[in-house]
């Protein structure tokens, strides 16, 4: 009964209290709360296209870090260890569960693509960002490190995702997946260096869960954060007009 | 406190019952997989998740019931689930996993509710390059 009572204890604390949609206070300067504010949380199942697990890791001396202090690290500093031309605006309070972030992503032809995620798990040893509607792919992101062999550890970063929308999947499959492949094994390798490892070897795993595309999902489309990222930006030469129009003298 | 996931298999009637003891996370991947190959050899009509004896679950853990989900899907095979506290069904609910897996409150009703269509289920297929 103790087991029990200390597993729903903790339960609570390490996981995200349910919200029907994302709130998030005002934005952090220079990010744009375009496309999480409102936003439903999309798990892996109610994506698009063909599910896939992505497994990226990198083995540590233990002499350097254990895998509790690798996390704390991790969490602590977690938009460091984003590849450049990317941001994560981490909220105020850091990695905590229920915690929204938001970010800008760099894509092909200058586009910045901003989206965001909620922290949905965290605990010492590991932690989970699910994605909202509209961002590019439908799941979870989990950051985690194990004790490997007796005197390794193993940081690994887990996606579990299905393309949101049809166009979004045709985005992966002509280059996104490299890319994203390219993304995460650059903050492992961004990771192991502040840890003194500079030429770390990141293994990636890639295993397809579910070949078949959800047709029935392609109206997530609506909500896509690459076609409300790309007006916005169209529109910027419009918002600056007005802005200094209504700056100017008599008005 | 973590203790292992132990996943035992049994029958009733043409619905096969995976009875998971214990925390659900990464060292349960091994005892799910052989739980669920056990459990799907003779082609049941559903098969049902019995959480009245797990502890934890961690995201990892959650992410391993996706797979299951998944496996389902393949032939068309209902899952169904119950035995979750009031705190897991919520979790459920946030992970969303509750929209693709019918949790009922008891065994029987887990295992006399009428199989839903394919649709709402998952599958697998194996492979590992992009297309």
């Amino acid at each position: 009964m103790a087991d029990i009572d200390d597993a729903t204890e903790r339960s609570t604390t390490n996981w995200a209290k349910k919200v029907d949609r994302l709130t998030l206070g005002s934005a952090p300067a220079g990010a744009v709360n375009l496309n999480v504010e409102g936003r439903r949380l999309t798990g892996p199942l109610q994506g698009f296209g063909t599910m896939w697990q992505k497994t990226y890791r990198v083995r540590l001396p233990r002499d350097v870090v254990e895998p509790r202090a690798l996390i704390a690290t991790w969490k602590e500093r977690f938009p460091e260890f984003w590849p450049g031309g990317n941001r994560f605006y981490a909220p105020l309070t850091g990695i905590a569960p229920g915690e929204v972030a938001l970010l800008n992503l760099a894509l092909p032809g200058r586009l910045t693509l901003s989206t965001g995620v909620m922290v949905l798990y965290a605990d010492e040893e590991s932690f989970t960002l699910m994605t909202p509607q509209g961002h590019m792919f439908a799941g979870w992101i989990t950051f985690s490190a194990v004790p490997a062999g007796d005197d390794g550890v193993m940081a690994q970063v887990q996606v579990l995702m299905r393309a949101s929308d049809p166009i979004f999947e045709l985005g992966l499959m002509l280059g996104g997946h490299a890319q994203e492949d390219r993304f995460w094994q650059e903050t492992l390798t961004r990771l192991a260096a502040a840890h003194g490892l500079a030429s770390a070897s990141v293994q990636t795993t890639v295993i397809c869960v579910d070949r078949k595309r959800q047709w029935s999902k392609w109206r997530n489309v609506w909500h896509s954060s690459a076609i409300r990222s790309s007006i916005y930006t169209l529109g910027a030469p419009v918002r600056l007009i007005r802005s200094r129009l209504s700056r100017s003298p008599g008005n | 406190m973590t203790t292992e996931t132990a996943a035992g298999v049994r029958r009733r009637g043409r619905v096969a019952l995976i009875d998971l003891v214990g925390d659900v996370n990464a060292a349960a991947a091994d005892n799910l997989d052989h739980a669920w190959a056990e459990a799907t050899a003779d082609g049941p009509d559903a098969v049902v998740l019995n959480f009245a004896g797990t502890g934890y679950i961690n995201s990892t853990g959650i992410a391993l019931i996706v797979g299951l989900l998944a496996k389902a899907r393949a032939g068309g095979l209902p899952i169904r689930a119950f035995g979750l506290s009031p705190h897991y069904r919520e979790i459920f609910e946030i992970t969303r996993l509750a929209d693709f897996l019918a949790i009922t409150g008891d065994e029987d009703s887990a295992v006399g509710a009428a199989p839903r269509d394919a649709d709402s289920a998952m599958g697998t297929t194996g492979g590992t390059s992009y297309g």
